[in-house]
C-alpha cells in the first residue's frame, strides 16, 4: 500500500497555545494601561516619542536581518516591545532622536548583532537606553544638531521633568505617597503610574508569562535597602522605601525588564538571586549617585551574571541528592553544526 | 480525601469525553493479521511456524531462548502466509508472521485452574508462558520485572491513565475489577511484597468506587486517589506521588523496593494464572477529533490499524459515498494535504504514522485519528530561555540547555544536562513557545552517546 498523506512528526502531538509571538502580544497589552497613563500627562509628546520608537524599533529589525540574510521576525513582536520599553524607559520631555537612536542600537546592536531574540545577553531595552545616556555627552553636537528639528507641542506646563527622586534629592516638597502610587508625572514616561504598572505585572503574571520571583525579590532588595540606609530626614522612615519602591522604574524594570525571558536566570532560585542583587544595586547607585539610569545600570550588571548565576543554582535531577558540581559552561556559540 | 501527586508536571487537557463512556466492544474479523515477533523490549523471537502451517488462536508462533524475551502467539485460527519483514509502529521493519484469517473461528476454552493452589513459581511461568509485557506502551516483559534482584515491599498498581484521550485502562478498570484486584494480587505474591497501591487519578472515580468495593477487607491494599497531572502515570513520579520515594537516576523502581505494573498488565496476569490465556488481544482507545466513533475495543494482536478505524466509522471529513481504494483495511481519506494524523498510543508519547497496515501490538493503548486542525507543529525556532521547559519538567532536567547542544552536535552536554535521564514525556515541547522539538534532541543525544560507547567497545 502506498504511503498515505498523514502527518509524521515526533511525539509529542499536543501543544499550548502560546507561542513567543502571543507572549510579546500579551506583554504589549499589559503595557497598555502605563502607556495610556504616560500619554494622559505627556500628551502628544509621549504620542510621537513612543511612535518613533516603535517605528525605529521595527525599521531597525527589519534592515539588520536583510543585511545578515536572516528571515523576518517582526512577526514575534519582539522589536515592538523593545522600542516600548524605550520610549517608556525616555523622560517625557526627552528628545526623540535620543529615543530613536537607544532603540536603534537597543534593537540593532544588542538584539540583532548578538544573534537575535534568544541569543542577545543583555536586555535590549536596558541595553539602548544606557548606551545613549553614556554616549549623550561626547555627542553633544548632536544635541545641537537635532535641536531646530525638536518638535515642540506645548501643553506641558503642569510637567516636571524631574522624577520624585529628584525631588527628594532636592528636599523639595513631595507629591504625596498616594499620588505616587496612582499617578504622578515626573521622570520617565514609565514612571508615571506605580498602579498601571501593577496591572500589567499582574496580567502577565496571571498568564504566566512571567514568575514572581524577579520582581517580588527585587522590590524586597530595594525595600530593605532603603530601610537601612534610606534618607528618612523628609519622610518617616517607614514610607521611605514605598517612595523608592513607587518611583524611578523600579516596578517598571522590576515587572517587565528584569523579567525579560533571554537575559533572565532559568531557575526559580537563580531568579530571586538575580532579583535579590538588582534591588541591591539598584539602591546603592541610587544612595550614591542620586537619580541616574540606576534600574537599567543594575539589570545590565546582573544580565552579565546569568550564566553563572544558571551554574551555581543548578537544580538537581530527580531522585539525585542535592549538590552537584555543576559542568563548565561553555557559552553555545551562534553556529549551528547541521 | 486527600490527593496526591508528584512535583512539576502539567495539567493538560484531557480529551477524554469522546470515548470515556463506551463500554468494551468488539470488531469483526480482520481478512489478514501481521504478528510481529519483536513486541517487547528485548531478544526478538523465532518463528515457530513457516508458511502454508494451520495456526490456531492462542498457539505460540514465536520464542526466544532469551531471558529478556516474550513469546508470541496467534490470536486467530487460519493458515501462515507469510514470515518476512512488515512495517512496524515506530517505522523499523520487523519480521512478522503473517496469517490468512479464516471465516469461521472456533472460540478458544480455556481450562480454569485455582490460582490460589500456584506456587509462584507457576505463576512466574505462567506469566512467562503467556508472552505478558509492559502493555502500558513499555513493553518490558512482565516475568523479567517479577524477578528482581532486591527485595520488594510494594507493588504499586499504574491506574492513571494520564495521557490525553485514552480510556481503555479506566473502562478496564469498572469492567475487569475483579480480575485486576486479584492480578494486583497475584503479583505482590510472585515477588512476596506486602503492600500493594493502586495509583488512580482523580478524575476516574466510579473506578476508585469499583476497585474500594472489591478490595473486601484486605489491609494490604490501599488506593491512593492522585491529582490529574501529566506525568501521574510515569513510574517514578508514581512512585514518589504515592509513597513518596524516589528512584535515583539511571535506576529502576526496584532500587527502591518498588514494582510498577499497570492496569492491563494486571488483567492479563490474572487471565494467564487463572486460564493459561496467552497475551494475544488486548483492549485499546480508539480516539481523536476525526474519528467517527470514538471507542474502547477489544481487538485481536496483529489487526492493521486501517481496518480498526474502519470499523468505528471511519475518519471524518472524508468523501462518503466512494468505496474505500484497493485494500480491504484502507478507510478514505479526507482530501486535505495533509490528511491528518494517526498516531498509535497517547498524544504525548505515541508515535505518528503514515500508513494504515501497521498491526497492533501489545504495547498499543491507543489509536487516535487527528484532523488536520490538531496539527500544531510549525517551524521551531531558538529558544528564548522563557524557561517553561525547566519549570515543568518532571525529571527536574534542562530541556533548554539540551536542545541547545544537541543543536550544535555538543552531545557531551547535552548528556550532561539530562539528556540520558530524559524519559521523553513530551512536556518541555508541549510548553515551549518556540516550539524546540526537545524530543527530537534528546532521541538523537541518546542514539550517538550509544553508538560512541560501541565504538569505544569495538577498539
Ligand atoms: S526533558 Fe524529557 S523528561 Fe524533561 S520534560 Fe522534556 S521530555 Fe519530559
Ligand atoms: S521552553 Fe523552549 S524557549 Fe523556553 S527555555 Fe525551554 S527550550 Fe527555550
Amino acid at each position: 500500500m502506498a504511503d498515505t498523506q498523514f502527518s509524521v512528526t515526533t511525539s509529542p502531538h499536543l501543544r499550548t497555545t502560546v507561542t513567543v509571538s502571543s507572549a510579546m502580544r500579551d506583554v504589549l497589552y499589559a503595557l497598555a494601561p502605563i502607556t495610556l497613563v504616560s500619554i494622559y500627562w505627556f500628551k502628544f509628546n509621549a504620542v510621537f516619542l513612543i511612535a518613533v520608537c516603535l517605528i525605529v524599533a521595527m525599521l531597525t529589525e527589519l534592515l539588520f536581518r536583510k543585511a545578515m540574510n536572516k528571515p523576518a521576525t517582526l512577526k514575534d513582536g519582539s522589536a515592538l516591545v523593545t522600542g516600548l520599553l524605550v520610549a517608556l524607559c525616555s523622560g517625557g520631555c526627552s528628545a526623540w532622536w535620543v529615543g530613536a537612536l537607544a532603540t536603534f542600537i537597543a534593537v540593532g546592536i544588542a538584539k540583532e548583532l548578538m544573534g537575535g531574540l534568544g541569543w542577545n545577553r543583555f536586555n535590549p531595552a536596558a541595553f539602548g537606553r544606557i548606551s545613549v545616556f553614556l554616549l549623550t555627552p561626547f555627542f553633544y553636537w548632536l544635541g545641537l544638531a537635532f535641536s531646530p528639528l525638536q518638535a515642540s507641542f506645548g501643553g506641558l506646563d503642569v510637567i516636571t521633568s524631574a522624577t520624585p527622586l529628584a525631588l527628594l534629592k532636592q528636599g523639595t516638597a513631595l507629591p504625596d505617597l498616594g499620588s505616587l502610587f496612582l499617578s504622578f508625572p515626573g521622570g520617565a514616561l514609565g514612571e508615571t503610574s506605580a498602579l498601571a504598572l501593577l496591572i500589567g505585572g499582574a496580567y502577565l503574571l496571571y498568564k504566566e508569562h512571567i514568575r514572581w520571583h524577579i520582581p517580588v525579590s527585587i522590590v524586597a532588595g530595594v525595600f530593605v535597602m532603603a530601610l537601612l540606609f534610606g534618607d528618612h530626614s523628609t519622610t518617616p522612615f517607614y514610607l521611605t522605601p514605598f517612595y523608592h519602591i513607587f518611583s524611578g522604574g523600579v516596578l517598571l524594570g522590576a515587572l517587565f525588564m528584569a523579567t525579560d525571558w533571554v537575559t533572565s536566570p532559568i531557575t526559580p532560585r537563580g531568579r530571586v538571586i538575580f532579583g535579590l542583587a538588582i534591588g541591591i544595586l539598584l539602591m546603592i547607585f541610587r544612595l550614591a549617585l542620586g537619580p541616574t539610569e540606576g534600574t537599567c545600570f543594575s539589570i545590565l550588571i546582573m544580565n552579565a551574571f546569568v550564566p553563572l548565576i544558571d551554574r551555581l543554582t543548578r537544580q538537581r535531577k530527580f531522585g539525585e541528592a542535592p549538590a552537584r558540581p555543576a559542568p563548565v559552561a561553555v557559552k553555545p556559540s551562534l553556529e549551528k553544526s547541521s | 480525601m486527600t490527593v496526591k501527586t508528584f512535583p512539576r508536571g502539567i495539567f493538560l487537557p484531557h480529551y477524554k469525553e469522546f470515548s470515556e463512556h463506551e463500554a468494551i466492544t468488539s470488531i469483526s474479523l480482520p481478512k489478514e493479521i501481521i504478528i510481529p515477533l519483536q513486541q517487547h523490549i528485548g531478544a526478538p523471537c523465532q518463528a515457530l511456524v513457516k508458511v502454508g502451517d494451520r495456526v490456531t488462536a492462542g498457539q505460540k508462533i514465536g520464542q526466544s531462548e532469551a531471558f529478556v524475551c516474550a513469546p508470541i502467539h496467534a490470536s486467530l485460527d487460519g493458515t501462515v502466509i507469510a514470515v518476512e519483514p512488515r512495517p512496524n509502529f515506530n517505522g523499523k521493519n520487523v519480521e512478522s508472521v503473517v496469517i490468512a484469517v479464516d471465516p469461521d473461528q472456533i472460540e478458544p476454552t480455556w481450562p480454569e485452574r485455582d490460582t490460589d493452589k500456584l506456587s509462584t513459581a507457576e505463576i512466574r511461568s505462567a506469566i512467562k508462558e503467556a508472552g505478558i509485557v509492559g502493555m502500558g506502551g513499555a513493553t518490558f516483559p512482565t516475568h523479567v520485572k517479577l524477578s528482581p534482584p532486591k527485595p520488594i515491599d510494594t507493588i504499586i498498581i499504574n491506574a492513571c491513565e494520564c495521557e490525553p484521550f485514552l480510556t481503555c485502562d479506566h473502562r478496564m478498570m469498572l469492567e475487569m475489577t475483579e480480575a485486576l484486584v486479584e492480578g494486583a494480587r497475584l503479583i505482590a505474591r510472585v515477588v512476596d511484597a506486602p503492600h500493594i497501591v493502586f495509583g488512580v487519578e482523580i478524575n476516574k472515580p466510579d473506578a476508585l468506587e469499583a476497585i474500594k468495593s472489591n478490595l473486601g477487607r484486605d489491609e494490604h491494599i490501599t488506593i491512593v486517589p492522585l491529582a490529574v497531572k501529566y506525568p501521574q502515570g510515569s513510574e517514578k513520579q508514581l512512585i514518589k506521588a504515592s509513597i513518596d520515594r524516589e528512584v535515583p537516576p539511571g535506576k529502576l523502581p526496584l532500587e527502591v523496593g518498588v514494582v510498577v505494573q499497570n492496569v492491563a498488565t494486571a488483567i492479563a496476569v490474572y487471565e494467564a494464572c487463572r486460564y493459561q490465556k496467552p497475551s494475544y488481544e488486548r483492549v485499546l482507545t480508539v480516539s481523536g477529533d476525526a474519528i467517527v466513533r470514538p471507542s474502547n475495543l477489544k481487538v485481536k494482536i496483529g489487526t492493521p490499524i486501517g481496518f480498526i478505524i474502519k470499523e468505528c466509522g471511519g475518519i471524518k471529513g472524508a468523501p462518503t459515498g466512494v468505496e474505500s481504494d484497493e485494500e480491504w483495511f484502507s478507510v478514505p481519506l479526507p482530501k486535505a494535504d495533509p490528511a491528518g494524523k494517526i498516531i498509535l498510543g497517547g498524544p504525548m508519547t505515541g508515535w505518528s504514522q503514515s500508513r494504515l497496515d501497521i498491526p497492533v501490538t501489545k504495547g498499543t493503548s491507543g489509536i487516535l485519528v487527528f484532523s488536520p486542525q490538531m496539527i500544531t507543529e510549525t517551524d521551531y525556532k531558538d529558544c528564548v530561555r522563557c524557561g517553561k521547559c525547566v519549570e515543568h519538567c518532571p525529571m527536574f532536567l534542562y530541556p533548554n540547555f539540551i536542545g541547545l547542544y544537541t543543536e550544535q552536535g555538543r552531545y557531551d552536554l547535552a548528556a550532561e544536562w539530562g539528556a540520558i535521564d530524559c524519559f521523553e514525556c513530551g512536556i518541555c515541547v508541549y510548553v515551549c513557545p518556540s516550539n524546540r522539538p526537545i524530543v527530537h534532541f534528546v532521541r538523537e543525544t541518546k542514539e550517538q552517546i550509544a553508538a560512541a560507547a560501541r565504538a569505544a567497545q569495538n577498539k
